[in-house]
């Protein structure tokens, strides 16, 4: 070990162990609610983000997103296009969606929906809306003159907690009448309503592909979308990679890329506030350990004093000092880590509960070790300036002064 | 050894210009015992201080052992402190949260010696003191007499060619300021370490090989380089 270091752990050590224990633990029970403070909002960002990610994967765009290409407005040919899809390695199941614009009418009420015409077989494999049914039942596979409403469709008796228009709280059994976009008029049976806390999926209506021939007046081949979920293993990205080599044409988006530019906006603005909060808990530390290092080095001026008198160089007394800093930080960090895996744990029994779904603050390790590297940056720098500032103080006044 | 020529120290108090010093000429060879005596405010302490690199003066030269040191930077002079002056205060000067053998310690890290050797080293000293019983109480568990011998046993433990020691004795009792000057004089004389002691004490003056006295800043009288009893 460098000679001015082994004084300065000499020294330091001495004085942590000797000094005011009561003042350590205050100084380190400060550091880590920091620390704790530096990571909360960051996780809860985090988590957010991850539950939007898990509601458009699970409800909106699977893994994948097939889209008509630019200029069209459906996919053609879209079961020989399932086939291309279902045949691609990684794809464990494709699914065509057709939506098609819809007036509901109940309890003297009107909503405006898209209608998603779906093949339940197909979609249970890419979607999780079947394992979300507030009310009622999901389809079993060719039902007819039957309708599946989002909780935001549905509504409530009271309209009043309404988010959006609604049917004024129907119920699973009631009858509902779909005026389509193409003039055709039918009654349905509500057979369940589904609440996916994902604002977009819950504000929708489902019926079956054969439920839509029959509206179209004939065998449906074409589709606004294909939903394609990818086997755990495999990246939607090389998944996207093999579809396009596979020869599909329209437009191929991940989940990710799929991500419209609104709710990108809004995770950089979760960024920016992220990395306000962590300005002002950097803060925080710098004015903790500024003052504690102030306040300790001000009561032993007499000693520095005393150490330099004796030849003890001051960069050794400033490194005794850093030393100690890095103690307090390195303690307090760990008491932050301790508070933060409290969390965790509490937050997973009992996450916090949003409009639009449970949020699990979600504590990521790249984010702990960044905050912590953050935390000790500021806290030497802090920590250097008064102990460089007051080891500068010519021996005797210093001496006299304590 | 030690040559300083017209040291001048000036402070101010206020609007009143204080002269501790005010033109001092000394040289002191290697291997003497010299007390420098005077009443209080003669300027013995401050020259005391500025021999041992811990003040600067307003003017005036100090060359020790042929290194001009008011030439040298901060850094070192912390050095020389290290390697060539031991130093002892009137009010001992402990580093509170080490111990007594941690103090004495200390400066042999500082120099490079392992731990091992200086603690050595370190107990050693202190049983020359006779504080090899006490060694790992804190200055504040001991008594003046105590924390003086500890005062002593640091600023040798490096082997210092200059001794200074400020009214090590002030307070001390009769029979530990007796121990405290005999070992002065056993090193000066057995170690041929050059010490420069301040002191009013008439009874002191005995184990002094010179005796320099000062008065309102300057020199009024440098008697005897007659040999240190033992």
């Amino acid at each position: 070990m460098l000679e001015r270091e082994r004084v300065a752990v000499y020294l330091a050590s001495r004085s942590l162990a000797r000094g005011s224990r009561t003042g350590l633990l205050l100084n380190v029970a400060i550091i880590s609610l920091v620390f704790t403070n530096m990571i909360l909002l960051p996780s809860i960002i985090s988590g957010s983000v991850e539950l939007f990610n898990e509601q458009t994967i699970d409800y909106q765009t699977s893994d994948i997103q097939v889209r008509p290409s630019e200029g069209e407005q459906y996919i053609g040919r879209v079961g020989t296009l399932l086939e291309t899809i279902n045949r691609v390695p990684g794809v464990r199941r494709a699914s065509a969606r057709h939506a098609i614009g819809a007036t509901l009418l109940a309890r003297n009420r009107s909503v405006s929906v898209p209608i998603t015409a779906l093949n339940p077989r197909d979609e249970v494999e890419v979607t999780r809306i079947h394992e979300r049914m507030k009310d009622g039942e999901f389809f079993s596979g060719g039902e007819r003159g039957e309708i599946l409403v989002g909780q935001y469709v549905a509504g409530n008796e009271d309209t009043r907690r309404d988010l959006f228009a609604s049917l004024g709280g129907v119920r699973v059994g009631e009858r509902c009448t779909v005026a389509f976009a193409n003039g055709v008029t039918r009654e349905y049976v509500i057979k369940g309503i589904y609440e996916t806390r994902s604002y977009l999926a819950d504000y929708t209506a489902l019926v079956t592909w054969e439920e839509l021939e029959s509206v179209i007046g004939g065998p449906v081949d074409q589709a606004t979308e294909v939903l394609v979920r990818t086997d755990r293993a495999h990246d939607p990205a090389v998944v996207k990679r093999g579809l396009l080599e596979a020869g599909v044409q329209e437009e191929v988006k991940t989940w990710r890329e799929a991500i419209t530019s609104t709710v990108e906006d809004s995770i950089e603005t979760f960024g920016i506030i992220n990395g306000i909060s962590m300005l002002v808990s950097l803060v925080i530390a710098v004015v903790v350990i500024f003052i504690v290092i102030t306040i300790k080095a001000m009561n032993q001026r007499r000693q520095i004093a005393i150490l330099k008198a004796i030849g003890i160089h001051r960069g050794v007394i400033i490194r005794s000092y850093l030393l100690q800093v890095l103690v307090i930080c390195t303690l307090g960090t760990i008491g932050g880590l301790v508070a933060v895996g409290a969390l965790e744990v509490w937050f997973s029994a009992h996450p916090l509960v949003f409009p639009d779904g449970e949020l699990v603050p979600r504590f990521e390790p790249a984010a702990l070790v960044e905050n912590a590297a953050w935390l000790f940056l500021v806290s030497l720098v802090a920590g250097y300036i008064p102990a460089w500032r007051i080891t500068r103080e010519k021996i005797l006044s210093a001496m006299r002064a304590g | 050894m030690i040559r300083v020529e017209g040291l001048r120290k000036t402070y101010r108090m206020g609007n009143v210009e204080v002269r501790a010093l005010d033109g001092v000429t000394l040289e002191v060879t290697r291997g003497e015992f010299v007390g420098i005596t005077g009443p209080s405010g003669s300027g013995k302490s401050t020259l005391l201080q500025l021999v041992g690199l811990l003040d600067e003066p307003t003017a005036g030269s100090i060359s020790i052992q042929g290194t001009d040191v008011l030439r040298l930077s901060d850094d070192e002079r912390t050095l020389f402190r290290l390697n060539r002056i031991g130093y002892i205060f009137q009010d001992y000067a402990l580093v509170p949260d080490l111990t007594a053998l941690e103090n004495v310690v200390l400066p042999t890290l500082a120099r490079g010696a392992t731990e091992r050797d200086g603690t050595d080293r370190a107990r050693e000293l202190l049983r020359l003191v006779g504080l090899g019983e006490r060694t790992d109480h804190l200055p504040a568990e001991l008594s003046g007499g105590e924390q003086q011998r500890i005062a002593i046993a640091r600023a040798l433990v490096n082997e210092p060619a200059l001794l200074l020691a400020d009214e090590p004795c002030a307070n001390l009792d009769t029979r530990a300021s007796t121990r405290v000057l005999d070992l002065f004089a056993s090193i000066n004389r057995e170690l041929g370490q050059t010490v420069l002691m301040v002191s009013h004490e008439e009874s002191h003056r005995r184990y002094f090989g010179r005796i320099v006295r000062l008065q309102d800043g300057v020199i009024v009288d440098d008697t005897g380089t007659k040999p240190s009893p033992g």
